[in-house]
């Protein structure tokens, strides 16, 4: 829970080649304060690489947050693989942050209880002594999100991070996320188009080479939507057909490329 | 441990006194282990008295080196003028050979254990820093970028980050390091001193008691066999988090 | 006039021997030096081949390996040393004495010219630097102890091969093991002169130096009378041309043509066995005693076990 208000992030990219591939030509987005945004699209599309460049791993484009103070350090990244340190405990990996910045003992129990609290409620409380090599690929993504969540920063990139899930956990994962992150600037990367309807404000297809935004309007009603609403079923076999045709497209483009 | 090793020594000594008996050889060429043991058991006092210093060379030359290695991996990875300067020492302190090394080594260090524990950290220098400095600059990108996005302190990610990730690697030249150091140690003996395996073996082969010559070598084999099981202990406990993925036996 | 040309065709025939040269095996007991003096005369003026022997003079890698490899039957004979070879037939080595390289000892104690010690007594609390050679203790202990002094008043430092080199850096104060026709003349040459004390002078029982070993199984080996023969021609002729004979030793290798081999040559000249094959049977009593009273052998025994003339039997 951040104690800022999240910022709104402008992106603008002349140009950019990644892999051989133009991926950006004059690309400019706009992520709205606050609100949860869902970037859906085909694999190579460059989903991952805006994410990084956004979160300053890669350089080639203007990201500017709309109340004019630098982006920098107030991003937390939450990536495909959970990079848990394979050395540490469950607790010790969800306050890697605070031991990587070397934050002070003043704070430090607070910080733990916050901590405990967390892991908890993500159902790794019986845990927290364990080593990543000991759980399961869902449990080490909890605690990567977790680790996430104890940043409070305003703004949060988080990329498929619920894509090594069961249905089950990844549906639990959603809503809590949903829950725990609802005042920040979220940007969620995802494959599943009923990720993208259940979780976000906005939602925005990634497609082409090089890449265009086109916007659908989000179903109604406040993120996490539930599941059974026929709205919802609707636009997901819209999205998938959308997905798969440009899916086919970035296909050709790879096949016939030089 | 079990009843194997045992059976493969014991299979070793046969085999060695049959060595013996078919080519007919003279004790003054090669002793068999009858003629071995009799001496381990005749000179045994002796035998300790120099294998305690060859092994207090040995140790101390392991981690003094050991710990020079493992500093100056540290500093390779933490300053990129280090690397311009010493990656080239590094590699040179391994292209010379040891025995050229030896007596200017004892001419300016003197003829007692310095000298020794010198060429011993010679020797392990290459293996532990060349390990370690791989293990540090290996480390998964995908941390490193993480530590970037949380805005933490470079000697933070080097010591909380690359360091662990790299105990492994630096374990892997430590197992090296026991294996060499023992070399190190009796090439320095050789050269010059007045005490060692390495010296009772020169002194023995000058008065012709090669069946004393075989038992400082065979207790030489025995030190430098227990010292590379330790250092194995020890570098599986450096990595606890991992396991062994192929089984012991 | 014809039968006396059959009679010198006979005669021709009995007199040429046409024996194809014999090979034969000798190791020597370190790179070649000035010490092999008679060896290199004997191949290179034809000595050993008016012998019909083929000479193969082998310098080792490990100074202790060539009487190992004579008794063990792989060389024929080796230079080895007088003292070295009664610690040797004590530990049951079966070799013997054939012949005599240098008649004298050339081992000394040296110490810095321009050091603090002029004489034995000065040793006292001071390092003492030696090359393994497993008797230098009985050497050097016999020389303190006509001093009042003993082996535990003084450090043994072992040096191997380096004996001038920690002399001259002050690792050490003295060195045992220092041939005196040799390292006092390198130290010279570096302008580090040396002093010497020499053991014959200091209670040590004079010995031959280098000596010449053979299997004791071997000694009615023929070849071993051939070597002796010649050896002792090439001695002769040495003595009698000493300038032409060193032309003749720096001629055979562009290393050996140098400053401190020309001065060792000089130096060794007057030690080298006169009458190789003879043997000095009260010297190698004496030493063998010596030994014994030293506690480095027990009960040697008779010298004729160890060490023959071979023309005399």
């Amino acid at each position: 829970m951040a104690h800022e208000p999240p910022p709104g992030i402008s992106v603008s990219v002349p140009r950019l080649v990644f892999g051989g591939t133009l991926l950006f030509a004059d690309l400019s987005c706009r992520f709205a304060a606050g609100a949860w945004t869902c970037l859906l699209g085909p694999s190579g599309v460059g989903k991952t690489t805006l994410l990084r460049l956004i979160a300053g791993l890669v350089e080639g484009g203007r990201v500017e947050a709309d109340d004019g103070r630098p982006l920098a350090g107030r991003i937390a990244l939450m990536a495909q693989q959970d990079l848990l340190l394979p050395w540490l405990n469950v607790l010790d990996n969800s306050l890697l942050g605070h031991r990587l910045r070397g934050e002070g003992a003043g704070g430090r129990a607070k910080r733990e209880r916050r901590a405990r609290e967390l892991l908890a409620r993500l159902g790794l409380g019986h845990r927290l002594s364990a080593l990543p090599a000991e759980l399961s690929g869902g449990m080490r993504q909890r605690v990567a999100l977790a680790r996430t969540l104890l940043e409070e920063r305003p703004v949060v990139l988080m990329d498929e991070p619920f894509s090594a899930l069961d249905a089950i956990s990844r549906h639990r994962l959603q809503d809590m996320a949903a829950g725990l992150l609802d005042r920040h600037t979220v940007l969620l990367v995802t494959h599943s188009p009923l990720e993208a309807l259940r979780l976000g404000h906005r939602i925005l297809v990634m497609g082409g080479q090089p890449v265009t935004l086109r916007e659908i309007a989000a179903p109604p009603g406040p993120p996490p939507r539930p599941l059974g609403d026929p709205a919802l079923l609707a636009l997901e076999a819209e999205l998938l057909e959308e997905l798969a045709a440009s899916d086919a497209r970035m296909e050709e483009a790879w096949a016939s490329a030089p | 441990m079990g009843v194997r090793p045992l059976i493969t020594a014991l299979g070793l000594l046969v085999c060695w006194q049959l060595l013996v008996w078919a080519t007919g050889a003279p004790p003054y060429i090669l002793p068999g282990p009858l003629a071995v043991g009799r001496v381990l058991l005749a000179r045994g006092d002796l035998l300790l008295e120099h294998a305690l210093v060859t092994a207090t060379e040995i140790l101390l030359g392991i981690l003094i080196g050991s710990l020079v290695g493992a500093a100056s991996a540290i500093l390779l990875t933490a300053w990129a003028p280090a690397r311009r300067w010493l990656m080239p020492l590094l590699v040179v302190s391994q292209a010379l050979p040891v025995f050229a090394l030896a007596p200017l080594l004892v001419l300016w260090l003197g003829y007692g254990m310095a000298s020794k524990i010198a060429m011993a950290v010679l020797i392990i220098y290459f293996p532990v820093t060349a390990a370690f400095f791989d293990g540090l600059r290996r480390t998964d990108p995908g941390w490193l970028e993480l530590a970037r996005v949380m805005n933490a302190r470079p000697l933070a990610v080097l010591w909380r980050i690359r360091l662990p990730a790299a105990l492994p690697a630096l374990g892997s030249g430590l197992r090296v390091a026991a294996s060499v150091a023992p070399i190190g140690a009796v090439v320095g003996e050789w050269v010059g001193s007045s005490a060692g395996l390495g010296y009772l073996m020169l002194h023995a082969n000058a008065r012709m008691q090669v069946d004393l010559v075989f038992a400082a070598l065979f207790l030489l084999a025995l030190m430098a066999l227990a010292l590379y099981f330790a250092v194995d202990r020890a570098a599986r406990r450096l990595v606890p988090w991992q396991r062994e993925t192929l089984p012991e036996t | 006039m014809r039968r006396s040309a059959v009679a010198l065709a006979v005669l021709l025939l009995l007199a040429a021997p046409a024996r194809a040269a014999e090979k034969l095996t000798v190791m020597l007991d370190w790179f070649v030096n000035p010490d092999h003096g008679p060896l290199i005369v004997a191949r290179e003026k034809g000595f050993f081949a008016a012998e019909g022997l083929e000479v193969d003079l082998v310098a080792p890698a490990d100074p202790n390996d060539p009487p190992k490899l004579v008794a063990a039957g792989r060389a024929d004979i080796a230079v080895s040393y007088q003292p070295q070879l009664h610690l040797q037939v004590a530990e049951g080595l079966p070799l013997v004495r054939i012949g005599t390289l240098v008649a004298t000892p050339l081992n000394s104690l040296v110490v810095l010219a321009s050091g603090p010690i002029t004489s034995i007594e000065d040793l006292d609390g001071r390092k003492v630097g030696f090359s393994v050679g497993g008797f230098e203790d009985a050497l050097l202990g016999a020389m303190l102890e006509r001093y009042g002094l003993s082996l535990d008043r003084i450090t043994l430092v072992n040096v191997n091969f380096s004996l001038s080199p920690s002399l001259i850096s002050g690792q050490v104060d003295a060195v045992i093991g220092a041939f005196r026709n040799f390292e006092l003349n390198q130290m010279d040459l570096v302008g580090a002169p040396g002093r010497a004390f020499y053991p014959e002078e200091e209670g040590v029982p004079a010995y031959d130096e280098l000596i010449y070993v053979a299997r004791a199984d071997r000694l009615d080996d023929p070849r071993l009378r051939a070597f002796l023969t010649a050896v002792e021609k090439a001695t002769l002729w040495l003595v009698n041309h000493p300038e032409e004979a060193w032309n003749i030793f720096k001629g055979t290798a562009a290393e050996l043509d140098d400053e401190l081999n020309a001065r060792a040559w000089r130096d060794t000249l007057p030690r080298f066995a006169l009458r190789p094959a003879a043997l000095d049977v009260g010297r190698y009593r004496r030493f063998a005693t010596f030994l014994e009273e030293r506690g480095l052998i027990d009960n040697p025994p008779p010298v004729e076990t160890y060490a023959v003339d071979l023309f005399a039997r």
